[in-house]
């Protein structure tokens, strides 16, 4: 059975971020940050510049000049948008891993996840509410936790998690919460901690679920994300997946039943073409 | 888990605690057991349910109940009655009490301590002077296990992170390690005491306000009735009663009566 203390270990022992990847989010995080110092920041890190010139020339970015620089590609790209692919960078290998007790095969989390980003780039057209930058870090991994929750989850624990869903009509996370005292967004917002990223990831991350708890707009960005992600992984592999966000959320979003309506074909259109930019970090 | 085993342990955990267990629930006995065998070294649950039978004086039957109990809490749970201890609760028993500056709080089934010390932390923060009142408060729970990692008032990151806002983490906590300890002069104002609902209930002072939140819900109407009429005759006049969210005394003990502060839903005892 499960242990909460191995639990915890295995999410803190999760190969952390590069610093630079952390000092990044801090920075980007900051209201007064400034692009000359993100582009300063990214040029010492050589992997990194390569990466998001990489990323910067591809399909879904480029334009007729190629960008050449760590400056040029923070100006092109946003520094919202380069936080997030530096990120992408760091937890890559991590997100396309399988994870089969949530039914997740090589490469589904990580396609999630950037599901999941591609409808924070979107949000602005949509949302009445100011899109902190940190919202895209907070989608990319807002189901880490998923990755060391997994490795738990035995057959045994599995079959538990299912009959709470039958008999007491639990959600997964009530289920989680129910029988191992955690749910997958807590422990993702443990990891998240442990890599030093900013609070308001963390929280944005560990309240994806369920955001009124959470009490920031991160938190409901990021539900709304992963209701965006999944709707368009279901339209990727032809299944028909009815859309709701929960009513507080859209309206503390603002978010009108007509945004809703366009939301989602948008961010699948928009998922095609980004991916390729996020498969080049 | 056949029908017999779960009949057999679901029937002395009602009799300990009142805990009702209906039929369909036999996955969380099991999950709860499984756990429960494998920290007590014995094979399987079969096995823990042999020796629950064999002998029912070799203490496993107290880990069993303690095991079935839910201990789910967070600091500052649920936020908004805390908002209305702030804003109203506190301010109104303050000038109510201020000739005798003496008050008393009880949290029923306070589990590992995130209640106390949340309500703590707001008088710390918000009503510092009545730190200086003669205030007692008594925190208890069933669970003698969680009643030790109360009075440790010893906090993962985990349970840190759920409610508690950080200003408040780096004021009012000091790390160690993995952990976050709550400072002395807080934690040694709760009297922490083993107290089972719905049994005998020990002496407790005349109470201004009385938690008992999310573990009605637990319970049968009767026994429901039973805990609400005990609490009621030491609450003194005009004093709070906060239930869970999921709660009321409703149809209940109709000697309560409503009071909405806010988002919160808070009861008094009726006056003649």
């Amino acid at each position: 059975m499960i242990d909460l203390a191995s639990l915890i270990e295995q999410a803190n022992e999760l190969a952390p971020l590069s610093t630079s990847t952390v000092r990044l989010a801090e920075l980007v995080g900051n209201p007064d940050c400034h692009l000359d110092d993100v582009a300063e920041l990214i040029a010492f890190d050589q992997a990194l510049t390569v990466k998001l010139l990489r990323a910067a020339n591809s399909a879904a970015s480029a334009s007729a000049v190629p960008v050449g620089s760590a400056r040029e590609a923070v100006t092109r790209m946003g520094t919202a948008q380069v936080l997030a692919l530096a990120v992408a960078a760091g937890a890559r290998p991590f997100l396309q891993t399988s994870v089969p007790a949530y039914g997740l095969d090589e490469g589904a989390l990580w396609r999630h996840s950037v599901a999941a980003a591609v409808a924070i780039e979107i949000a602005p057209n949509f949302c009445l509410v100011e899109v902190p930058p940190e919202a895209f870090t907070a989608a990319l991994l807002h189901d880490v936790g998923k990755l060391v929750m997994g490795r738990f989850l035995s057959p045994e624990i599995l079959g538990f998690i299912q009959r709470a869903q039958e008999v007491d009509h639990l959600g997964q996370l009530e289920a989680e919460s129910l029988l191992l005292n955690v749910h997958h967004g807590e422990l993702g917002g443990l990891i998240a901690q442990h890599w030093h990223l900013p609070p308001p990831v963390v929280q944005g991350i560990t309240y994806h679920h369920n955001p009124e708890q959470g009490l920031d707009v991160l938190c409901d960005l990021t539900y709304l994300a992963n209701q965006v992600a999944k709707q368009i992984e279901a339209g990727l592999d032809g299944r028909k997946l009815d859309f709701s966000v929960d009513p507080a959320v859209a309206e503390r979003l603002g978010l009108t039943p007509q945004a809703l309506d366009n939301f989602c074909p948008i961010a699948a259109s928009r998922y095609t073409q980004v991916s390729r930019r996020y498969n080049a970090v | 888990m056949n029908t017999a085993d779960f009949d057999y342990v679901r029937k002395f955990v009602r009799d300990q605690a009142a805990i009702v267990l209906e039929p369909g629930k036999e996955y969380l006995v099991e999950s709860r057991l499984l756990i429960l065998a494998r920290k007590e070294k014995i094979a399987s649950i079969d096995e823990l349910i042999k020796k629950l039978r064999s002998d029912p004086k070799n203490g496993l039957h107290r880990k069993v109940v303690d095991a079935m109990t839910t201990n789910e809490t967070s600091f500052f749970r649920d936020i908004h009655p805390f908002e209305a201890l702030r804003k109203s609760i506190i301010p109104e028993l303050m000038a109510r009490r201020a000739a005798q500056r003496q008050v008393n709080f009880w949290c029923g089934a306070a589990s590992t301590g995130q209640e106390p010390y949340s309500v703590l932390m707001l008088i710390a923060e918000h009503f510092p002077e009545l730190l200086k009142w003669d205030v007692k408060f008594i925190a208890t729970d069933l669970c003698s296990e969680v009643l030790a990692r109360s009075r440790a008032g010893c906090f993962s990151q985990l349970e840190v992170n759920r409610g508690l806002p950080a200003s408040l983490l780096v004021k009012y906590f000091v790390r160690q390690g993995a952990s976050w300890e709550i400072r002395e002069d807080l934690r040694r104002r709760v009297e922490f005491r083993e107290m089972n609902l719905v049994k005998d209930w020990p002496a407790l002072p005349p109470l201004d306000i009385v938690f008992l939140r999310n573990v009605l819900i637990y319970f049968d109407v009767e026994t429901k009735k039973t805990i609400l009429a005990k609490a009621r005759r030491l609450l003194r006049p005009g004093s709070y009663l906060l239930l869970g969210g999921a709660e009321t005394t409703f149809n209940i003990d109709d000697a309560f009566e409503r009071e909405v502060i806010d988002k919160t839903i808070c009861y008094r005892v009726k006056q003649a």
